[in-house]
């Protein structure tokens, strides 16, 4: 069968490229031998992809690039120890707030010596219901062992400076809660060594949701 | 025996190679000036291309490589690090190409822009030249699918494109590069 129509667009660069199919090449090839528009098009499509193969690289001066790139360099490698940085300075704060608890205990223990039995003894009282900070603590101490489980899931895909930076970190934490706790078994009825227990849990918390984030 | 020889010399090239690559990866800036200088050249050849001026694509090549520094360790050697860092190139300049269309008026019309387009276009009209007055859709399709060999699949993923919009970009593009290139 004989084509009356010009190739289309489509079958014009697909001859050209050799993206037309099988029967759309016998089609179209037959039509090229009769038609001499077709021909000089798909011909001239094909010389433009010749010379796209062929066109010689545009260049310039390399050399006067990488300075500029080492220096960006440069700046990001001081960037990424920036989080190291401020996790020392966390732990810092961290310290500051693990003396600042121990004081308060200290203080809150002289209180009550002076403040309860007039013999010295250490005044007893009967224990307090569940405080609104024992509610927190609660609450913390289940949204940490959360956290906790899926930061131990994906702690392999950590880098081993990071790791390291998240153990000691959570290390100090856990160490103050551990005190407070002592604390508290001696001292049950002290709402500020509860509130104390609540925030260094939070601390936890929200070391663990960056973590998360950061991820 | 040349034949072996010349295998010889080849996988040595493999492995100083693989070897620049890990130091680099491990922080060697030294070692990562060895692959500025091994890839830079093809780099900038793609990014003159895609983005037709050479401001820009001196600017790009220094994008790419910065973040090929930031995303190194990402690089596992499932591909070839040429592969890996002409991907990673292609999908810097597509973002410059996109941020770049935000701040321009002309970017949605398909017509070939004058000579202005270009910061530096010899009178004698080549290849690059006649690119340079492409719109930025249709040039980026030219290069990466004639000169580079992309799919009209693949584009379509980079560029965020149908491929049927990318095909008909591609014809676009080269019915504007004969216009201009044929006297």
């Amino acid at each position: 069968m004989t084509r009356v129509r010009h190739l289309s667009e489509e079958e014009r660069h697909g001859l050209a490229d050799g993206s037309l199919d099988g029967h759309g090449i016998r089609d179209a090839e037959a039509h090229l031998t009769m038609c001499a528009v077709c021909t000089a098009d798909v011909r001239r499509l094909r010389s433009l992809m010749r010379l796209a193969e062929s066109a010689p690289r545009p260049a310039t001066d390399l050399d006067s690039l990488w300075p500029e790139i080492r220096s960006r360099i440069e700046s990001s490698k001081v960037a990424r120890l920036q989080p190291r940085v401020r996790a020392s300075k966390r732990r810092g704060w961290l310290v500051a707030g693990l003396l600042a608890a121990a004081a308060i205990i200290a203080v809150t223990t002289l209180e009550l010596r002076h403040g309860g039995a007039p013999d010295g003894r250490i005044a007893t009282t009967t224990p307090t219901p569940l405080s609104p900070a024992g509610d927190s603590v609660r609450l913390y101490r289940d949204e940490a062992a959360r956290l906790l489980e899926e930061m131990e899931l994906r702690r392999a895909t950590l880098p081993p400076a990071t790791r390291t930076a998240i153990d000691d970190d959570l290390r100090t934490i856990d160490e103050a809660i551990k005190e407070l706790e002592v604390a508290i078994v001696h001292d049950p009825s002290n709402p500020a060594l509860r509130q104390l227990l609540a925030s260094s849990y939070r601390q936890k918390v929200d070391l663990l949701e960056r973590i998360g984030n950061a991820g | 025996m040349r034949a072996d020889s010349e295998a010889v010399r080849f996988m040595n090239d493999v492995a100083a190679l693989d070897d620049v690559v890990r130091r680099a990866q491990q922080g060697d800036v030294s070692a990562f000036e060895t692959l500025y200088r091994t890839h830079a050249a093809a780099v900038f050849a793609l990014c003159r291309r895609m983005t037709g001026n050479d401001r820009d694509a001196r600017e790009l090549v220094q994008d790419v490589f910065v973040r090929a520094w930031e995303r190194l360790r990402t690089f596992r050697g499932e591909s070839s690090l040429v592969t890996w860092l002409h991907r990673l190139a292609v999908n810097v300049v597509l973002g410059h190409l996109r941020s770049a269309s935000r701040h321009r008026a002309d970017e949605l019309s398909d017509d070939i822009a004058g000579p202005t387009r270009s910061d530096r276009i010899d009178d004698r009209l080549d290849l690059d030249a006649a690119l340079a007055r492409l719109p930025d859709g249709a040039r980026t399709v030219f290069v990466l699918h004639d000169i580079h060999g992309y799919s009209h699949e693949e584009i379509a993923q980079m560029t965020g494109t149908a491929p049927g919009t990318a095909r008909a970009q591609l014809w676009r593009a080269r019915r504007a590069l004969l216009h201009v290139l044929e006297p």
